[in-house]
């Protein structure tokens, strides 16, 4: 069943994102020379194109810079966003002002709605009462956390910490709101391995049910956390199935990036992504950057028309995707249907007889191989 | 039929492999000039749509001839050489041998690698253990179908033995080593430094290449001059062209002499022009998802990191211009992506190389200031300095060290009747 944010017909949500894109790229080279330099060198000139994917988009990278790339002045910023980086790798940042914030905000119900309904419900999170907290610069998770809290009557945060790096689950405050909200309709949300690592495993180790039925549990933050302990999506969504005492088809799975904020993709019934109407997703061939075909894979690029205060309009993400269908999901949401696939694997330059680049490999490739 | 590359999946298969190899090696003699003979055969039956569509097949094809290979066999191994002579040295004979088996561990990227190293050692008489990376498989083969049509008696075919493994395998990587006598090591810092570690025997040789990065540079004469400037730019396109921008010889970086009043634009323009006739002509058949991100991302940094900066480049990922100032080399992007550099004296960017530079492709008008020029480089690391278009053209010394030698013996011997 579909809400308004994925019933709009194709071809007319191309042409209406198509010319706010192209308002919000003039808007970018006003305000930004190193982005006026960069759409000025594009092989197509984004006033005159005539499709989203001519138009000039920026690599996730370019999102690391530090300062960050801001298209508002420093005292309009009102919060900064950080991506969950590994331990080694710089994160992307972005600036967020008032108007953003609100959008990012509505955008994000809008598609969240219209996978579980507008209802306001109790929200139980999987992390610690500081996820909650107001600072001038959080991270993907807390941001993840506190973009669901306009659907919570209540909200009560499940784990504790002694330090920043260390999590543990508060089980007496779980089994108590676990019983006050039994039989209640109650929304869940914890990163994916923080649920699987600080929930799902100290529940099962104690043998522990909390018989909810009723949850919807949303996850998001990526699976190569628990692709290292072997942990497969079905595996995961048995193990939170079985502790929450809920079917597999109450659980969640979305996609979101902080480059990308105000918009996520959770699966549908069928298992596919879409999008929303002020959004869309290109998943273009490697080899030529054209946009690929149903059925071929290729690297992602997310579009959206919610930020203005940093350049998140046309981002090529480092994700591969793989366009499922054009049109006519039988979830009922209209528009392309695609699926994440993988990471692109990492490529490093080490001067003579480097990586093997002219062939895609199924894991990282080493010179000598 | 053999297979002529064998996939081994333990230790015993290896050391049962190299055995015979060393028998070979050590009990009969082949003579440079026979391997010669077989080479230049191999290189001329080098010939078909498939082998032509194998990246850097054609220019095997130019090497293994007489003229690049006896010159190289001369001047390492010295007169007599060709014919496996023991020269007089005083009272004392000297002659040159193989060091028995040489393993080869070439990089995964450059298709015609595993056979360039292997023509090497066998040029000193040696058998050779190749391991083939796994993605360069098929073309080996495919190449060395060639070879053993050209090689119908085995004198050469007898020495190889070709191998392909995971290179996670360390058990085979360590039998690998522990059953040669010499080692020709290829490829980038972390494998190699992974290659090195490796339980060799005390006695074998271990000879390293890579890894390297390779820039060119212009006078601003040479790249000023209208009537040149289409040719020197197709040069540089092939250059970049060749082995994809992989290559250890690859320009990474064009640094050009500024000249007051003299305008880069109509230069940019002629190598725009020069890039895509090269694309057109060659084509990219394939990329790897991390290359194409790369190119996307090194685009838009260079016009957004800081000003004054230019970049030519098509909507696809097949080549990238970055026109900008400065005598630092950028990080290498590889995929055809050249940063072309403006300097005020070429000798600031030589000045900063280090060893990581291999070759300097240059352009100059002036005989006296490239001597100059050629002598910083050498100083500062450089081990070759060639015209631009031939960057690629393999040869001895590489690396700055030679090609054949290191995996030989040079045998001493003092009669013990005086004379």
């Amino acid at each position: 069943m579909s809400g308004r944010a994925f019933t709009q017909e194709p071809r007319q949500h191309q042409a209406e994102l198509l010319c706010l894109l192209r308002a919000e790229l003039a808007y970018a080279a006003e305000c930004n020379a190193g982005l006026r330099r960069y759409y000025e060198a594009w092989p197509c000139d984004y006033r005159t194109a005539s499709r989203i994917a001519d138009l000039p988009y920026l690599p996730v990278g370019v999102f690391k810079a530090n300062p960050p790339l801001a298209l508002v002045a420093p005292d309009k910023i009102t919060r900064t966003l950080a991506s969950s980086a590994t331990t080694g790798q710089t994160p992307s940042r972005v600036v967020l002002d008032a108007d953003t914030s609100k959008r990012m905000t509505k955008g994000v119900l809008t598609i969240i709605q219209d996978f579980i309904g507008p209802k306001r419900r109790p929200y139980l999170v999987i992390d610690t009462p500081q996820s909650l907290e107001g600072n001038a610069e959080i991270g993907a998770r807390a941001a993840a956390i506190q973009g669901l809290r306009s659907f919570a009557t209540e909200i009560v945060c499940c784990l504790k910490s002694e330090s920043a790096d260390h999590l543990e689950l508060n089980a007496e405050k779980l089994l108590a709101c676990a019983a006050r909200w039994r039989s209640a309709e109650v929304l869940v949300y914890g990163f994916t391995y923080v649920l699987w690592q600080h929930l799902v495993l100290p529940l099962r180790a104690r043998g522990i049910k909390l018989d909810m039925p009723n949850v919807r549990v949303l996850h998001s933050g990526g699976w190569k956390r628990l692709q290292d302990q072997a942990v497969t999506p079905a595996a995961f969504a048995a193990g939170v199935a079985s502790v929450f005492g809920c079917a597999e088809t109450q659980i969640l799975d979305f996609y979101g990036m902080v480059e990308n904020v105000g918009i996520v993709y959770p699966d549908c019934e069928q298992g596919n992504k879409h999008v929303p109407a002020y959004a869309d997703v290109i998943v273009r061939d490697p080899r030529t950057l054209e946009p690929a075909r149903v059925g071929e894979q290729g690297l992602v690029q997310v579009c959206s028309v919610l930020p203005s205060s940093f350049p998140g309009f046309l981002v090529l993400t480092e994700d591969i995707g793989e366009i499922i269908l054009d049109d006519g999901c039988r979830c009922g949401r209209r528009g392309i249907g695609f699926r994440f696939v993988k990471r692109v694997p990492k490529a490093e330059i080490r001067g003579c007889g480097n990586i093997d680049t002219t062939r895609e490999r199924p894991t990282a490739a080493a010179e000598h191989d | 039929m053999i297979d002529l590359v064998q996939t081994v999946n333990s230790p015993e298969q290896i050391t049962a492999a190299a055995l015979p190899l060393r028998a070979r090696a050590l009990s009969s003699q082949l003579t440079p000039i026979q391997v010669i003979e077989v080479l230049v055969r191999w290189g001329a039956a080098l010939r078909g749509p498939a082998l032509d569509a194998i990246p850097g097949v054609a220019f095997l094809r130019l090497w293994l001839r007489r003229g690049s290979l006896e010159p190289m066999l001369l001047r390492e191994l010295g007169p007599g050489a060709l014919h496996g002579e023991w020269r007089q040295e005083g009272l004392a004979r000297l002659g040159v041998l193989p060091v028995g088996v040489v393993g080869h561990w070439p990089a995964g990227n450059i298709e015609i690698q595993p056979l360039l190293s292997m023509s090497c050692a066998l040029l000193g008489g040696n058998a050779c253990l190749v391991r083939v990376p796994s993605g360069l498989v098929d073309t080996t083969r495919a190449i060395m179908q060639s070879l053993h049509a050209a090689d119908s008696d085995g004198a050469l075919t007898s020495r190889i033995g070709m191998i392909a493994f995971e290179h996670e395998r360390m058990d085979l990587q360590q039998a690998m080593a522990a059953a040669v006598d010499g080692a020709m090591i290829w490829g980038g810092a972390e494998s190699v430094s992974r290659i090195r570690r490796l339980p060799f025997p005390h006695w074998a040789r271990v000879a390293v290449f890579g890894p390297r990065l390779s820039v060119a540079a212009m006078d601003a004469e040479s790249w000023s001059n209208e009537a040149e400037q289409a040719a020197w730019c197709q040069r540089i396109a092939r250059d970049v062209w060749q082995f994809d921008q992989q290559a250890c010889s690859s320009p990474q970086a064009l640094f050009l002499e500024r000249r007051e009043g003299l305008e880069v634009d109509g230069f940019v323009r002629a190598l725009r022009r020069a890039f895509e006739e090269e694309n057109r002509v060659h084509p990219r058949v394939d990329i790897h998802s991390a290359l194409s991100s790369s190119i996307c991302l090194v685009r838009a940094s260079w016009l957004l990191d800081a000003g004054g900066r230019q970049a030519v480049f098509p909507m696809s990922p097949d080549w990238t211009i970055l026109l900008g100032s400065g005598s630092e080399i950028p990080a290498p992007t590889q995929g055809r992506t050249l940063s072309v550099l403006l300097v005020d004296d070429l000798m600031d960017p030589i000045s900063k190389f280090d060893g990581a530079v291999q070759t300097l492709g240059i352009a100059m008008g002036n005989d006296a200031k490239e001597l100059r020029l050629a002598q910083a480089a050498a100083r500062c690391g450089v081990d070759r300095i060639v015209r631009l278009g031939r960057m690629h053209v393999f040869g001895s010394p590489w690396d700055g060290a030679d090609l054949i030698r290191p995996m030989t013996r040079l045998v001493r011997h003092m009669p013990s009747l005086e004379a």
